[in-house]
């Protein structure tokens, strides 16, 4: 049994795919998702072997809900838009499917999910998810530790930290944990607006109140909030480029 | 290129001026010296140089020309403007005759006295027709920056037509509303039947209002009313209208589908963006010849795609400039979560 989650945020569009899946009698829905927060929600409750993904969503797209999965079913993005297909194989979903559906084409699709669904590891595709989005990033996902997602543009975002297996991501006074290598995020900003001051920090430059001398050949920057992270000594020659 | 090459025909044209002017006085005023007697070679040698001072400043009578143009002046403040500077200037000319003559010859000097009434109308002549030339010129001028700025909108509504056509309609709207239709064949097939005919009549609208030059506001808002509907169909309870079209407002005329694309970015940019979806206000008002219209919805401050707006947003200001030849104005504004168009037209 293929068991299922729907993520559309247009109604008729998950009836489309009910309609067609009512066929299918090694199929069930487990849950319908009018957005990406409800779909995040689901995949952790039901463990699905399938997510039948829309892109184009509001709040968190489909890429982004990708990012938030601890284990990450089998994916297949269904959408209008065919521009996003080369990432879609990418962050390694198995098919693209785009509207107006064609049942053949469902059906095939089907067929190659259930082959796959036996040998299927469930493994996270955050960092992939992130290594293809769109750069500069404009926001970052992350989940609190009450399971909660935030969303954070990257306009908010005042400075990110390296942790033990992760970084925090801190935003007004808030630190918010996540999964990824610091590089990978560092990468993923605009290089205008965000430097890598020190090998665990990645500063936005606007939150920079000043740069004072801290011992010899290393220096600490200062926030607005008062905040101080030390610069080493390469970090400090970025942000002097940059400024 | 243009402008440069208007530059250097009005440089050569002030060198002109002062020349013919020169000329003209020292033409006549010599020519009066000699009528009284005066070897002709001494009466040139002492029109000359006052000659020469006059060319210039009748050359920059032309300041004041352009501060005081013809239409925009009373008659009035013209008149007062230019006797007085060519008094002032005649004046000047009679001075240099003055101080000039007696150095180069005594005789002539003694002579003369009693005509520098006569010099100075003559003077006050040359330097009128001076400012009338000057006029001619400027008015030469604006005409042809008229016919060059008629020329510039003609190209720019040239230009926003293409674009327009272009970038009519998304087509992944066709593509997600063609999704709908399909899903309502199996279970609610009139529906689907009543879906395919308002998409294929949304889409023959477009064609038949987009060939216009102008149509009423009326006939633009029944087009955009046909677009919500089909989107209503797909975005459900997540999205609303409101529509307060006043009567004068319907009857203007307006460029086809200039709020069309605008509504589409409401669609697609704002009320696709919110949770929850919202209402679109679309408010139109005539008042004191003013078409005043609104359009209002919310959006999602932090969403991913703000980008795609600018192209439309820029499109409707084009054609607007382009069809009210600078007269309309276009503002788009974002707080609070809400994104707000205006556009104002004269009628």
């Amino acid at each position: 049994m293929i068991r299922i989650v729907i993520v559309d945020d247009e109604l008729p569009a998950r009836e489309l795919l009910r309609e067609f899946l009512s066929a299918d009698e090694d199929c069930e829905i487990v849950a319908e998702c009018a957005n990406g927060f409800e779909a995040v929600k689901a995949v952790a409750q039901h463990d699905p072997d399938l997510l039948l993904l829309d892109i184009q969503m509001p709040k968190l797209d489909g890429f982004e809900v990708l990012e938030l999965l601890d284990r990450s079913p089998i994916v297949v993005f269904v959408t209008a838009h065919d521009e996003h297909a080369l990432r879609a194989f990418e962050v390694h979903a198995l098919d693209y499917l785009l509207k107006p559906l064609s049942e053949e084409r469902f059906r095939q699709v089907m067929e190659r999910v259930k082959r796959a669904a036996g040998h299927h590891d469930r493994q996270p595709v955050a960092s992939l998810a992130t290594s293809l989005r769109a750069r500069p990033l404009q926001r970052v996902v992350v989940r609190g530790e009450d399971g909660a997602i935030q969303v954070v543009p990257v306009s908010r975002l005042d400075y990110v930290e390296a942790a033990d297996d992760g970084i925090f991501i801190a935003t007004g006074g808030v630190k918010h944990r996540k999964q990824q290598p610091i590089g990978e995020l560092a990468q993923q900003l605009d290089p205008a607006r965000f430097v890598r001051i020190h090998r665990a920090y990645v500063v936005n430059i606007e939150r920079i109140e000043k740069i004072e001398l801290y011992a010899k050949d290393s220096r600490v920057a200062i926030l607005r909030d008062g905040t101080r992270l030390p610069a080493s000594r390469s970090g400090y020659q970025r942000l002097r480029e940059l400024l | 290129m243009a402008t440069t090459r208007k530059a250097l025909s009005r440089g050569a044209l002030a060198l002109y001026a002062v020349a013919a002017v020169t000329a003209a006085a020292t033409a006549s005023s010599a020519f009066f010296l000699w009528a009284r007697g005066n070897p002709a070679g001494l009466a040139v040698a002492a029109a000359l140089p006052p000659s020469l001072l006059l060319g210039f400043i009748a050359l920059a009578s032309r300041f004041l020309c352009s501060a005081l143009p013809l239409r925009s002046t009373s008659r009035m403040s013209i008149a007062i403007a230019h006797a007085g500077s060519a008094a002032a200037a005649s004046g000047l000319w009679v001075l240099t005759w003055q101080s000039w003559v007696p150095a180069l010859n005594r005789q002539l000097a003694a002579k003369l006295t009693p005509d520098y009434s006569i010099l100075f109308g003559l003077a006050v002549l040359i330097y009128l027709a001076a400012v009338a030339v000057h006029y001619l010129f400027l008015e030469i001028d604006a005409v042809r920056d008229a016919e060059d700025e008629v020329l510039h909108y003609r190209v720019l509504a040239r230009e926003a037509e293409l674009r327009a056509f272009k970038a009519q309609v998304d087509p992944h709207f066709l593509f997600n509303s063609l999704n709908a239709v399909a899903s309502m064949c199996g279970s609610r097939p009139l529906e689907a039947r009543e879906m395919a005919q308002r998409l294929a009549d949304f889409f023959r609208l477009i064609l038949r209002l987009g060939a216009l030059e102008r149509i009423t506001l009326a006939e633009e808002i029944d087009l955009v009313q046909r677009y919500l509907a089909i989107e209503k169909v797909r975005f459900g309870e997540r999205l609303t209208t409101h529509i307060d079209v006043d009567e004068g407002a319907s009857q203007c005329m307006v460029p086809p589908l200039l709020l069309q694309p605008l509504v589409e970015n409401a669609v697609r940019h704002g009320l696709a963006s919110m949770l929850e979806g919202g209402t679109i206000n679309i408010v139109a008002t005539l008042e004191d010849h003013m078409l005043r219209i609104l359009i209002d919805n919310p959006a999602d401050p932090d969403r991913a795609d703000a980008r795609g707006e600018g192209v439309g947003l820029e499109n409707a200001r084009g054609r607007l400039s382009a069809v009210s030849e600078g007269q309309a104005v276009l503002q788009a504004r974002e707080a609070e979560g809400q994104f707000r168009v205006v556009i104002e037209l004269p009628r």
